[in-house]
């Protein structure tokens, strides 16, 4: 991990990191790094990925609307809001 | 030099569910008041888990039939991220590695001829929420309500040429995706949206010129509008060296007749799809799979043949076959009165002339079709005069569980078949109250006759067939 | 300092600690971090809901680290806990001070059985699918299970099956039937296998442990056989893969919009977005959200991401064949009893190492019961036959 992958890597997690941070995270990268290719000695080249453990499937509901939440209540801990809406900086399109 | 241009296209439509994709809030967004139709799950709230709306799936898959594609038996979500106000969670739960339907095709039809476009794929998503900037200055307001809405996204191969096709595919998808009563597809609602994949090259090159996207268009016209701009900023680029094409996204602003580039992050595009743990794959079986495609309808030109068959002119033919909802409404009111023609007659009189005083759309009927087609059989047997016939069309329309015999009797409104006598004695009343009108029907006044028969026709309420009335004052007139 | 957030007196006989992952309505839930300070939620986790139904009150709530991804909750914003200068984990203090029954936790990351390991609890992660997750904090969603840690196994299967059963709120739910079946499938064999590629850099107090719970196991009949597992060793490097991408992915919903810490210092959603989670986030979270980040880059998807998914089927395999002959496999649970104050302070990756005895059963989804300070990993539906050995060790 160079300090301008991990500048753009800050950035599309919308984090700053000082500058001790960041050497830090980088010999953590290279840790990481060294742990993650020790898997190249397994080989999973016919091997199916596996994202759930459990063979579950087709897990649906059927199709109806209920709203047992209040507006008031799902804002009462917002930062900021204005005639019913959650408020952030103008957004430029 | 000569051009062509290369144009894809991602059109998303929200699919007409009643709850959201992963929770039950209503889908019904649209003019709701902000934040309404909000949940723990769909403000970005945590502890709450996804659970699959089947409807979704199901139109997900009709949707993918509709378009020829090949329905992929095990379909899964996964997760995209990227930061903006309108995704709560700061990801979108999308499908990226298994779409539910893949290599479909849609047939349009233009000046230029006939063509086929692929589809690339058809996936299932959530909407993102609103944002609203026009309230207060600095401010953007964000209204969650849309916020998971299903929609499909149905993405095209570049196979579109020009303004016209793109027309003729958009209008096409519109009307296949509402014949599988799917989607409202209304642009103006937001419930059919297009992002445009355009670029240019030298005519008969096989190599891709530089490749813009085009965001915000709000109607068809719009699109039309935003394409051919964009091919002339295109071409006069390559041409004249205006500027440098870069692949970029561009906003479309139909006000002052222009693209714009957006302002482009770096980290723009970095998504780092992966597979939603918490979802698991949908596995379509054959069950599952043939009760959709039993559901398919028949396609507008097969309708259209039908009706052409059946006696229907083709203008009426075509006109019919528009819309799956007065398909609908011909079919089921023609079987039960056995008379497609008198139908399509009431269709595209009274019931049309009703939708549009309504302001309604040919999707939005809800007539009980059947009820109709009786409805047209008691006027056309003589039970209720034609008059009385549109007023209880009306009400029809009003209410779904009206039976036309039972609010005609209700109202007053049936003619009875034993009434002969009836008639007869409000004709000789008339007749004896104006002498003057027989008198001058005599001597050749026809419209005397009219005035007579009018009259009658007020004392009898309009509960008289016509044509008996007319035998019956002409015996009377005449001895 | 405290091992709770909050602790409430509680009338009831039967009581339970839970701890901060889990949503309460009637007490803040932070996840023991500052971005969810006074966080209140509208609705309780579907476990206490059970609990309660079960006759159970809830007696506090006890400290996680940040989003409980750490060693024992020294991440945690509201303060660590250590007993001199050994790290303690705030539930299993909680068990063994007499507050509850058990401890009802998150196993994110397998803090929960380095916890009971080092306490001498007993702990259960039950099957992945068996208890909702409805209502927890996610972070790790494929392979985060509710557990339990109390005093004996008694307490603890009485407490897993107060919680344990389908709920259709939570899409990974198992169906009864799934469970029945699965539940019908386990065969008793009478053997255990220590895992001697799992005793790799453990001190010689744990290994002392592995060996007093394998003659425990002999003079009570079982066979103990030893087998040479190398795809298991793996498990922690997919393991740390796969829990920092979710956790990534998950915890980017906390930005400082909707609810939550929120910074002073912005003038655009950008500023608002970095300066919250930069202000509101520990630093070992930062490092596994990057981290986490990186293994879904376009670059690096396939080599790493989709990669440790290959090699969790591969694990999973190897091990439920393992499990095909024997009852469980033996392992530790830990490196060491005790995490020592300047150890984990200065290897601020303990956790990511640590993981290495965890993740076996993180990764697969199998079911573990810690008892007598090691980890015994079952089959799927093997939770009764777990709990049984463990009453041996």
């Amino acid at each position: 991990m160079e300090r301008e992958a991990l500048r753009r890597l800050c950035l599309l997690n919308q984090l700053s990191l000082t500058d001790t941070q960041k050497d830090d995270v980088i010999s953590f990268f290279a840790e990481r790094d060294a742990d993650t290719a020790t898997l190249d000695a397994i080989d999973t080249e016919h091997v199916e990925r596996m994202v759930h453990v459990m063979p579950i499937l087709t897990v649906v509901r059927e199709d109806g609307a209920c709203q047992p939440f209040s507006r008031e209540d799902l804002q009462a801990g917002a930062p900021e809001t204005d005639e019913g809406y959650w408020c952030v900086p103008r957004v430029l399109e | 030099m000569k051009y062509e241009t290369v144009i894809g296209l991602e059109v998303h439509v929200e699919l007409a569910t009643e709850s959201k994709i992963f929770c039950s809030c209503s889908a019904h967004s649209f003019g709701a008041e902000p934040n309404s139709h909000v949940c723990p799950a769909c403000c970005g709230m945590p502890g709450m888990l996804p659970v699959v709306n089947r409807r979704v799936v199901d139109f997900g898959m009709k949707a993918g039939m509709m378009l020829n594609c090949d329905i992929n038996r095990v379909t899964t979500f996964d997760k995209k991220s990227y930061y903006y106000p309108d995704l709560p969670g700061a990801y979108q739960t999308t499908q990226w590695f298994a779409p539910v339907a893949v290599n479909g095709r849609v047939d349009i039809e233009t000046s230029a001829g006939k063509k086929s476009v692929r589809i690339k794929q058809i996936h299932m998503e959530e909407d993102a929420g609103k944002l609203v900037h026009d309230i207060s200055e600095g401010t953007t307001h964000v209204d969650f309500n849309r916020t998971s809405v299903p929609l499909i996204e149905i993405v095209s191969q570049p196979d579109l040429s020009s303004a016209e096709e793109v027309e003729a595919y958009l209008v096409r998808l519109r009307t296949l995706l509402r014949y599988a009563k799917v989607a409202e597809c209304e642009m103006a609602h937001g419930t059919m949206r297009c992002d445009v994949n355009l670029s240019v090259r030298p005519a008969g090159s096989d190599v891709l010129g530089v490749r813009t996207e085009m965001k915000n268009m709000n109607s068809i016209e719009a699109i039309k509008r935003a394409i051919e701009f964009e091919t002339a900023r295109h071409i006069d680029a390559l041409e004249n060296g205006t500027e440098v094409l870069v692949q970029e996204t561009r906003r479309w602003d139909d006000a002052k007749g222009k693209s714009y580039a957006m302002r482009n992050k770096e980290t723009a595009g970095d998504y780092r799809y992966f597979p939603d743990p918490n979802v698991m794959p949908v596995v379509i079986d054959d069950a599952w799979y043939e009760a959709i495609q039993n559901s398919v309808p028949e396609f507008p030109e097969v309708k259209r043949e039908k009706y052409i068959a059946l006696g229907l002119t083709e203008y009426d033919a075509e006109r019919i076959s528009e819309s799956i909802m007065l398909c609908e409404c011909f079919e089921e009111a023609s079987e039960a009165c056995g008379n497609p023609k008198e139908v399509v007659n009431w269709i595209t009189s009274d019931v049309m002339r009703i939708l549009n005083a309504k302001k309604m759309t040919y999707e939005m009927l809800n007539l009980d079709n059947q009820a109709l087609g009786k409805l047209i059989s008691l006027t056309g047997d003589g039970k209720i005069s034609r008059a009385n016939s549109k007023k209880i069309l009306s009400a029809m329309f009003d209410d779904r569980s009206i039976d036309p015999e039972a609010y005609a009797e209700a109202n007053d409104m049936l003619i009875g078949e034993q009434n002969d006598d009836m008639i007869l004695d409000v004709v000789k009343k008339v007749i004896e109250a104006d002498p003057k009108s027989v008198n001058d029907f005599k001597n050749g006044k026809e419209k005397a006759l009219m005035a007579l028969f009018g009259k009658c026709m007020k004392e009898l309420k309009g509960n008289c067939d016509p044509q008996q009335l007319k035998v019956i004052l002409l015996e009377c007139i005449n001895g | 300092m405290s091992i709770y957030m909050m602790k409430q007196e509680t009338a009831e006989a039967k009581a339970v600690v839970v701890d901060d992952m889990f949503l309460t309505t009637d007490m803040p839930t932070t996840a023991g971090s500052k971005m969810l300070e006074g966080y209140n939620s509208l609705f309780e986790a579907e476990v206490l809901t059970r609990l309660k139904n079960a006759g159970y009150a809830v007696a506090g709530k006890t400290k996680v680290g940040e989003f409980g991804v750490d060693l024992l909750g020294e991440t945690c914003y509201f303060g660590a806990e250590y007993e001199g200068e050994s790290l303690q984990y705030p539930a299993a203090l909680a068990v063994k001070n007499g507050d509850g029954k058990a401890a009802v936790v998150l196993d994110v990351n397998g803090a929960p059985r380095r916890g009971a390991a080092q306490s001498g609890l007993v702990a259960l992660k039950p099957t992945y699918g068996r208890v909702s997750r409805y209502g927890t904090i996610p972070v790790a969603c494929s392979g985060e299970t509710v557990s339990v840690i109390a005093n004996n196994g008694t307490d603890c299967r009485e407490v897993f099956c107060a919680m344990a059963g389908h709920d259709s709120k939570d899409g990974t739910s198992l169906p009864e039937s799934m469970t029945e079946q699965g539940k019908a499938a386990v065969n008793k064999r009478n053997k255990v296998a220590v895992l001697s590629s799992m005793l790799k850099g453990v001190n010689e107090e744990v290994q002392a442990k592995i060996a007093a719970a394998a003659e425990q196991l002999s003079k009570n009949g079982v066979e103990v056989v030893t087998i040479d597992a190398q795809t298991v060793a793996y498990a922690g490097a997919a393991w740390n893969i796969l829990m920092s991408a979710e956790l990534c992915n998950n915890v980017s919903r906390y930005d400082g919009v909707k609810y939550g810490y929120r910074t002073k210092n912005y003038t655009n959603i950008d500023e608002l977005y970095t300066n919250s989670r930069t202000e509101a986030f520990g630093d070992f979270l930062k490092s596994a959200i990057l981290f986490g980040s990186e293994t879904l880059s376009t670059e690096n998807y396939s080599k790493v991401y989709d990669k440790a998914m290959r090699v969790r089927r591969v694990i999973r395999d190897d091990m439920a064949a393992m499990l095909a002959d024997c009852d469980a496999l033996l392992m530790p649970a830990v490196s060491t009893l005790s995490y020592d104050r300047t150890l984990v302070e200065r290897d601020k990756y303990l956790p990511y190492k640590e993981n290495f005895f965890t993740a076996p059963a993180s990764i697969t989804g199998f079911p573990v019961v810690v008892a007598g300070g090691v980890q015994l990993v079952g089959n799927a539906f093997s939770e009764e036959l777990l709990l049984d050995l463990a009453e041996l060790v």
